[in-house]
């Protein structure tokens, strides 16, 4: 069976995990909607500020969401040791990563359809439906970014103590360039790019995704070498 | 019980000073095991003993501290996916994911072990251990003893030569245990190779060519399923 | 009881000494910054140790590369020390730049391009030495600390070029072709005690992680005698 076919039966068997416990998406959308709350009183009812930051709390929202989708995404994978019955078959463990990036890369990009009207009614920030098509464009880098070393420190931390705190103790800084550049690009499409600076932007976001997709997947071999 | 392979064939299993150590804990050590293409070997001794360890040593789920094995003559190190090819094993855990169905989580081994299994022939399967009329309810609602079986029943889907059971009569019925020995029974005819584990020895010694007892970690007995019965009782 | 001379004594002391003349020379001999004044005399350890963060970091990223390739205990340790090394001169760094920053702008922080990417830097290589803290199994930590040493390494200059476009206020980068000779040589030679300095801290901090590796390596326990039995095959 060749990587890629292996690769698809693991994004098909996310993807229907997902589909039946619908729960995790459900709390981790709620989670984003609690933070772009926090985000506002912490600014208070400041509709100028609020705007010009609204870029960031989005990104940030979507950011925080994430850390918590992926975590979880290992620990279905652990209940019954599941993973490691996959690890037991002759499965290529670069077929296993990528399957599971790409279905990680999936759960995230659901994440900006929600928030994103949520943020944007909340911030009075006004977005016509091309720039929101943009948005979401630019959101699928940043999640293909995020999932790449997410996946592979998720599956890392997954049987460690203080896994709750060590997988954003790992990400975050990793992942700062995905953040600005999301961030940066966010801001632009929501207050006007007179520049056209959007473009560097995602391309920042695309060889981030790139370099970590590549990197990431020479690695987990290695890393589950020892299993997880 | 005569040895089925000729002189020349490589050994299903050979380890050479095989030893594995946890933290400062040494789980098994000084392990010089040879197992015979189409033999069934027995696995005796207390929780702790290092059986679990062994078993998980071959099946490459564990890097060994020490020493070095061979799997029908290949380096797990250098050939990694031939050697699991090769080998299927039943651990404690059941592998399963709690949502999928029976037929799912039987068509997601299938798929990834290389199979394409039509929808009737996994039924089938799945009739083998009584199970097909549960075939669309998720797992996590099965019994200890179907997701048993359910597990049990991926280790006859990818014809390995060699069977490795971590205590595969645990949390089963009569019933349940006669079809494992039924199994067992067709992988001895079928000329694969079992290295099985159990604390249930009045089956598993009835089953076996040659029993071993491990003790702290080490092999410290070597004899055949009656002579361990003798040696030890009926429970260890 | 004699203390067998090691190579690194040699470079602890000679950094050590190398220290002394350079910030001596920094401090009191070399003239004052014509805009900067006095202020700029912190320039004499800070660039040093942001040069010799780098070069450690870069170290550490090549170790590591050794240390998955080979699988040794050796390359392991040598790998933790020069991130920890790594650690403390970016720390150090971090505060001088404060410092300057202070007493320049008025700002303990300023969003200084290199200043903020050293903080990521931090951040990213005390990550590598947290996960390293909850690992128990040695093999597994060995391989853990290379790939995470790794994965963090590579975004440096995604990090550092990131935040160049989001912001720039450091000024021009000194070359030593813009700089008076004499400030050229205190910092050349505080360059040079300070990387002798990092090696003795490095070897000190590898033989430590070598002997805490060769404590958890207990000996395998002697082998027990058969109980009887029938011979094998």
């Amino acid at each position: 069976m060749s990587l890629l076919s292996q690769a698809m039966t693991v994004v098909r068997k996310d993807l229907l995990l997902e589909w039946r416990g619908k729960g995790r998406l459900i709390s981790v959308l709620l989670f984003g909607v609690v933070t772009l709350l926090l985000f506002s009183f912490a600014v208070g009812p400041d509709s100028t500020l609020l705007r010009a930051a609204a870029g960031g709390f989005l990104v940030l929202a979507l950011l925080l969401s994430s850390t918590l989708g992926l975590s979880e995404s290992f620990r279905v994978e652990q209940e019954q040791r599941a993973i490691e019955g996959l690890l037991l078959l002759p499965v290529d463990p670069i077929a296993l990563y990528y399957g599971k990036t790409l279905s990680n890369t999936l759960f995230l990009m659901l994440l900006a359809p929600v928030l994103t009207p949520v943020g944007l009614i909340l911030y009075s920030v006004q977005l016509d439906l091309k720039g929101l098509a943009v948005l979401l464009g630019l959101w699928t880098l940043a999640a293909a970014g995020l999932s790449a070393p997410g996946t592979l420190y998720a599956a890392m931390t997954s049987r460690l103590q203080s896994q709750d705190v060590l997988l954003p103790l790992l990400l975050f800084p990793l992942v700062i360039p995905v953040l600005m550049g999301a961030v940066k690009s966010t801001t632009l499409i929501l207050t006007g790019d007179p520049m056209s600076q959007v473009g560097s932007w995602a391309t920042l976001l695309a060889s981030f995704a790139i370099i970590y997709w590549s990197l990431c997947g020479l690695l987990f071999p290695h890393a589950i070498e020892e299993g997880i | 019980m005569s040895p089925r392979a000729a002189d020349s064939a490589p050994l299903a299993v050979q380890t050479t000073g095989l030893g594995k150590r946890f933290g400062r804990q040494w789980a098994l050590a000084h392990c010089d095991l040879q197992v015979r293409p189409g033999e069934v070997l027995l696995l005796a001794g207390a929780n702790g003993s290092g059986k679990t360890t062994l078993l998980r040593l071959i099946a490459g789920l564990y890097k060994p501290t020490q020493g070095s094995m061979t799997i029908y003559g290949m380096d797990p190190d250098q050939e990694k996916l031939a050697c699991r090819r090769t080998l299927t094993l039943v651990g404690h855990d059941n592998y399963l994911y709690s949502q999928l169905s029976a037929l799912e989580m039987l068509q997601v081994w299938t798929r990834l072990g290389g199979l394409d299994l039509a929808e009737e022939q996994a039924v089938e399967l799945l009739r083998e251990v009584d199970l097909d009329d549960r075939r669309d309810y998720p797992v996590g609602g099965f019994s200890a003893g179907m997701r048993k079986r359910l597990t049990l029943r991926r280790t006859r889907l990818e014809k390995p030569k060699l069977v490795l059971l971590d205590e595969p009569f645990s949390a089963l019925d009569a019933a349940g245990q006669n079809l494992i020995e039924e199994w067992i029974e067709g992988y001895r005819t079928a000329g694969k190779t079992v290295v099985l584990a159990s604390h249930n020895l009045p089956r598993s010694t009835k089953l076996c060519d040659r029993a071993i007892l491990l003790q702290q970690g080490q092999m410290l007995w070597q004899g055949t399923g009656n002579e361990l019965l003798d040696h030890v009782g009926t429970t260890v | 009881m004699t203390r067998q001379f090691k190579w690194d004594s040699g470079f602890g002391l000679l950094g050590l000494l190398l220290l002394f003349i350079g910030s001596y020379i920094g401090l009191f001999v070399a003239p004052a910054e014509r805009y900067m004044g006095e202020v700029q005399r912190i320039m004499y350890v800070h660039v040093p140790c942001a040069w010799n963060a780098m070069l450690i970091y870069m170290l550490a990223f090549i170790f590591a590369i050794v240390s998955l390739w080979t699988h040794r205990p050796k390359w392991d340790a040598m790998t933790t020390a020069a991130a920890e090394v790594g650690i403390v001169l970016n720390a150090l760094l971090l505060v001088q730049g404060s410092i300057w920053a202070r007493a320049t702008w008025g700002v303990w922080w300023d969003w200084d391009v290199r200043l903020t990417t050293s903080l990521i830097m931090l951040l990213l290589f005390a990550g590598v030495l947290a996960l390293r803290s909850f690992v128990h199994d040695s093999g597994r930590r060995a391989t853990w600390t290379a790939i995470a040493t790794i994965v963090a390494f590579v975004d440096v200059p995604l990090v550092y070029f990131c935040v160049r476009w989001w912001r720039s206020l450091h000024q021009v980068q000194s070359t030593p072709d813009t700089v008076a000779p004499m400030m050229v040589v205190p910092l050349r030679i505080n360059a040079f005690a300070i990387l002798f300095l990092a090696i003795w801290m490095m070897a000190q901090r590898a033989r430590v992680e070598l002997a805490r590796g060769r404590q958890e390596n207990v000996a395998e326990p002697e082998r027990l005698a058969p109980i009887g039995g029938s011979s094998h095959d």
